[in-house]
């Protein structure tokens, strides 16, 4: 139960984006959301990055939380990776305030996903995933590499969705899993070099 | 400057100066009168051969750019004698284009929010093209025993592209700039799935 003031406003400020959007979002809305006056808000918060980083860093930590869970019960490395991907694309599938941040100022969001913002995205995006892939890596490395890929196969998606191919879609993934993603991670790789 | 008759040499010279208008005066501030200037024709003419005026022009200009792009990638990376060789070829192309390209690279820093919707719109329409690419190769790697009979080609080669384009966009735990790492992505993330 959110009932401490910061976490009060932080309710209110995500009801507010997925009302109207970050830019049309005002202080006074969210204060008023949050039952407390501008100032209170102020003694936590010393303006609307702040408050929107300090959202992000909470439902970033929320996903992080949802992914522990569902890999919690994953026998196998198959098995984590494709509850990561399907447990991630959902969460941020079904989230309202960032679906209307994609709808009412897309370019806020793909400045941070392309080119550009995308290297520090991804980087803690992967570094966010990968200790749910720890106990089934031998290496921690490892585990970054594949919590890297995992990322960013389920972004490719989630940006450019294939009808034939629903990411959110349990059997289909697992088959992703199984048949692209994992071969690298389990054995030795390929002599290519040797070949030619 | 006489009106061209040609109609291709008349939208690729419009586009290719409203692309030098971007390069002077940015996005944002590139005008349809800037394109009239530039081009020497009459605005009844920019608005015959480009109805959508400005936005279409801009848009004409960031694909055209692309269109170059992938057209040198692939000239590089045809000589490549295996899959993986012209992954690996391609990859370090491209991240040398994109870091290399001085416009691509001022406009991330000053008007980022305007590229990105184009260019992000350009790169749903690119993974189809690198992934028609990839298929012949795919088949020669079946033939080499390599890629299961089970395997839909079009499938690897969709799934392929989408990472291509990723990696291309943001750098990887693996430093793709450093030829040994990246030869390591491509055996493992890439190609780990291919039969040894």
């Amino acid at each position: 139960m959110a009932t401490s003031p910061p976490l009060r406003i932080l309710d209110a400020m995500c009801d507010c984006v997925a009302l109207v959007g970050v830019s049309k979002t005002s202080l006074d809305d969210v204060a008023s959301g949050a039952g407390c006056s501008r100032a209170t808000l102020y003694r936590y918060f010393s303006n609307k990055q702040e408050l929107l980083s300090a959202l992000i860093a909470r439902e970033a930590e929320a996903l992080s939380g949802a992914l522990a869970d569902a890999t919690a019960e994953s026998g196998s490395l198959n098995e984590a990776c494709a509850a990561i991907i399907v447990e991630g694309a959902e969460f941020l599938l079904d989230h309202a305030a960032l679906s209307a941040v994609l709808a009412i100022e897309p370019a806020a969001v793909l400045r941070i996903v392309t080119l550009g913002g995308a290297d520090e995205f991804i980087r803690a995006a992967a570094a966010l995933v990968a200790p749910n892939l720890a106990a089934h890596m031998e290496t921690q490395q490892d585990a970054l590499r594949l919590a890297d890929l995992l990322v960013r196969i389920t972004l490719s998606h989630l940006q450019n969705p294939d009808p034939q191919f629903p990411i959110t879609d349990p059997p289909t993934v697992a088959r992703l899993v199984e048949q692209y993603i994992t071969p690298g991670f389990v054995r030795e790789p390929a002599a290519w070099r040797t070949d030619s | 400057m006489t009106e061209v008759d040609d109609p291709l040499t008349v939208h690729d010279h419009v586009v290719r100066c409203t692309y030098a208008c971007i390069a002077r005066f940015g996005m944002s501030k590139t005008t349809v009168e800037d394109v009239v200037k530039e081009t020497g024709l009459s605005r009844a003419t920019i608005y015959r051969y480009f109805p959508g005026g400005r936005e279409e022009l801009l848009h004409e200009a960031v694909a055209w750019q692309v269109a170059v792009f992938l057209s040198r990638l692939a000239d590089h990376v045809a000589p490549a004698e295996s899959l993986a060789e012209m992954l690996d070829k391609g990859l370090e192309f491209a991240r040398q284009a994109v870091v290399h390209h001085e416009l691509l690279q001022r406009l991330l820093q000053t008007e980022p929010e305007r590229l990105v919707g184009l260019l992000s719109t350009e790169s749903a329409k690119t993974a189809p093209f690198i992934a028609a690419f990839l298929v012949p190769r795919l088949e020669i790697e079946r033939k080499a025993g390599r890629v299961g009979p089970d395997v839909d080609l079009a499938g690897a080669a969709a799934h392929l592209s989408r990472l291509i384009l990723s990696y291309i966009g943001a750098k990887s735990v693996v430093d793709l700039d450093d030829a040994e790492q990246r030869r390591d992505l491509v055996e493992r993330e890439l190609l780990g799935w291919l039969h040894p």
